[in-house]
């Protein structure tokens, strides 16, 4: 891949969208789910088995990510506590950027997620790293 | 005893003295402000520590360097507070 | 005099120890990193040990005492950062 292409696909403003919206790849997969069937009304717990079939992604741990995107205003809450996609022209490209990076570049994609997470402070960890890795 | 009580201060002293170290070596590398003021928040650590042998052990009663801690210290927390409310993202 | 500035800087200090380990806890939580719980703990042990040499106030002997909390503090950072380095093959 050519740092041509990378810079087309994650753009400064994809990135920023990611770094607020995505911050793990359990969490692309949530909003992915959501946006795919967007008349679907989810409870928290069905949305993380549909991801993750096995069970290990507890609905605890989905949870803030949920909120995050309710904070973004990507989702609509119903009264049972459900939730559906809400299409935003905000981040609506966005969306289908991740759906299709998902699909064309996912090892780039997950790396880039991860990579924008807290960089800082893992900086600030790795110092301590006496011999360099 | 004593010399257990030596190695202990001594140990704190080049431990805080080693993380300057470190985190100036990790600026230098990285750029990361965040690390800059940490590091400048364990050379005040440190000041402390080398100080607190002095106080306790090399001249336990001939001075009381106390305000000199405390100023130290306090220096200290002042930059590891800036660096984690404005560098840490 | 002197008493009173004591004092008010030994409380200064202790705050500031105790809100730079609920920092490394928040660091600690985020990333998992076992080095941020390490050298949040440290700096409670820091905070603590403020109170204690206050409390003692201590002449002669005991000020040994006051302080070791404050080097168990360190020793506690400095086996977090062999720790660190030794379990580096990840």
């Amino acid at each position: 891949m050519t740092d041509r292409e990378d810079q087309v696909d994650f753009s400064d403003a994809f990135c920023a969208f990611l770094q607020s919206t995505v911050a793990s790849v359990n969490a692309a997969e949530l909003l992915l789910m959501l946006w795919r069937k967007p008349d679907q009304a989810w409870s928290i717990g069905e949305l993380a088995a549909a991801i993750d079939p096995i069970g290990s992604l507890a609905e605890a741990e989905a949870r803030p990510y949920v909120e995050t995107f309710g904070a973004r205003g990507l989702i609509s809450r119903l009264e049972d506590g459900r939730v559906r996609y809400k299409a935003s022209t905000d981040f609506e490209a966005h969306v289908q950027t991740l759906a299709r990076l998902y699909l064309e570049r996912p090892v780039t994609l997950f790396r880039v997620i991860y990579a924008l997470r807290d960089t800082k402070i893992r900086t600030l960890a790795d110092a301590f790293r006496i011999w360099r890795p | 005893m004593e010399a257990f009580r030596v190695f202990l201060f001594g140990l704190a002293a080049l431990t805080s003295i080693g993380c300057t170290w470190l985190l100036f070596r990790g600026y230098a590398r990285s750029a990361v402000r965040l690390l800059f003021w940490t590091g400048l928040c364990f050379v005040f650590l440190s000041i402390n520590n080398v100080v607190l042998f002095v106080d306790t052990i090399v001249l336990p009663t001939q001075v009381d360097l106390r305000l000199l801690r405390f100023a130290a210290a306090l220096a200290g927390i002042a930059c590891l507070l800036y660096a984690f409310i404005w560098e840490s993202e | 005099m002197m008493d009173i500035i004591s004092a008010y800087l030994s409380g200064a200090v202790t705050l500031g120890y105790l809100v730079a380990g609920a920092s490394f806890l928040r660091f600690w939580r985020k990333t998992r990193d076992r080095l941020f719980l390490a050298f949040g703990v440290a700096f409670g042990l820091l905070s603590v040990n403020q109170i204690l040499a206050t409390a003692i106030d201590a002449g002669d002997e005991s000020v040994i005492y006051a302080y070791l909390l404050r080097v168990l503090g360190f020793v506690l950072i400095l086996s977090a950062i062999v720790d660190k380095n030794l379990s580096m093959r990840r």
